[in-house]
């Protein structure tokens, strides 16, 4: 069998698009009604939080239940209609993936209490970051490159938040600057690259 | 030396491989998505399918989700194998004088 030069080149172009196509494709079904979710809890839980400042753990506790209730049944939902992929490492995978959550939130509980006591501002900046971090470690093991410019895009904005923000702003700065990039990311995703 | 591969290199059939590749090789990837995914039709995609499956690069499993009937396609390792080649030898001819 002979091509040219030229067929070639397309035959490899084809394999590289339709490669890159999956990987984004796999990757949005998933990611994108997840960030979608938390974006949204971000957003709600920060300007209730502006609003009602003395309402915050009430607010961020719920709505971090109702997120992970959300998220439970966004795995729920594509495990009834049947998972665009099947793995038989997925369950080993999804155990992994609680337990790293829910250990690192039993964490964040430890380091706050051991840098007791300290401003509401402080915690909050401190959570924001750690959980960028996560995502950006996430990112780099599953070769995410959303995730991990995601992360240190919300983490610039955690820091320019606490840092320079006047502190009476910082919630309206992350409701709008941190939350809006997390659900913007996941419509992009939901609708490009699906 | 790597050759080309007839069975592969049709476009429609290289962009199935291109796709399954893309997975771990455990991975099975719905047969509706990769429908959907590439935009075939039901036929076209099945026709393909047959094609690569007679050459053994492909597996095909067919099973349930509560009642419904779900395909699920992986490549095998032979099917890696002579992708692999493929490439190569796509790009031996780009680099060749």
């Amino acid at each position: 069998m002979n091509i040219s030069k030229e067929d070639a080149e397309q035959s490899l172009t084809l394999i590289q698009k339709t490669t890159k196509q999956t990987v984004k494709s796999l990757v949005a079904s998933y990611d994108s009604s997840i960030l979608i979710v938390w974006g949204t809890v971000w957003l709600i839980a920060f300007v209730g939080t502006h609003f009602f400042l003395k309402w915050v753990w009430l607010i961020w506790i719920s709505l971090c239940f109702a997120g992970s209730f959300a998220t439970f049944l966004v795995f729920y939902w594509k495990y009834r209609t049947g998972n665009p992929i099947k793995n038989p490492e997925a369950e080993n995978i999804g155990k992994k993936l609680f337990w790293f959550w829910a250990l690192l939130f039993i964490y964040i509980g430890i380091w706050i209490n051991i840098f007791s006591p300290i401003s509401g501002l402080r915690i909050n900046a401190f959570i924001c970051t750690v959980i960028m971090f996560a995502w950006i470690i996430s990112g780099i093991w599953s070769n995410s490159n959303h995730l991990i410019w995601l992360g240190l895009a919300v983490t610039a904005v955690t820091l320019i938040g606490f840092y320079i923000i006047p502190n009476s702003y910082y919630c309206l700065w992350m409701a709008s600057a941190g939350s809006m990039p997390i659900i913007g990311t996941g419509l992009y995703m939901s609708y490009r690259w699906r | 030396m790597a050759k080309l591969d007839n069975i592969i290199h049709q476009p429609v059939r290289l962009q199935i491989m291109a796709s399954l590749i893309a997975l771990d090789p455990n991975e099975q990837v719905d047969f509706t998505y990769l429908k959907k995914m590439l935009k075939l039709t039901d036929g076209n995609l099945g026709a393909h399918l047959t094609k690569l499956e007679e050459a053994s690069y492909v597996k095909i499993e067919k099973t349930f989700v509560g009642r419904k009937p779900k395909t699920y396609i992986k490549t095998t390792g032979k099917g890696r194998d002579a992708f692999n080649e493929h490439i190569q030898a796509l790009k031996k001819i780009i680099t060749s004088v």
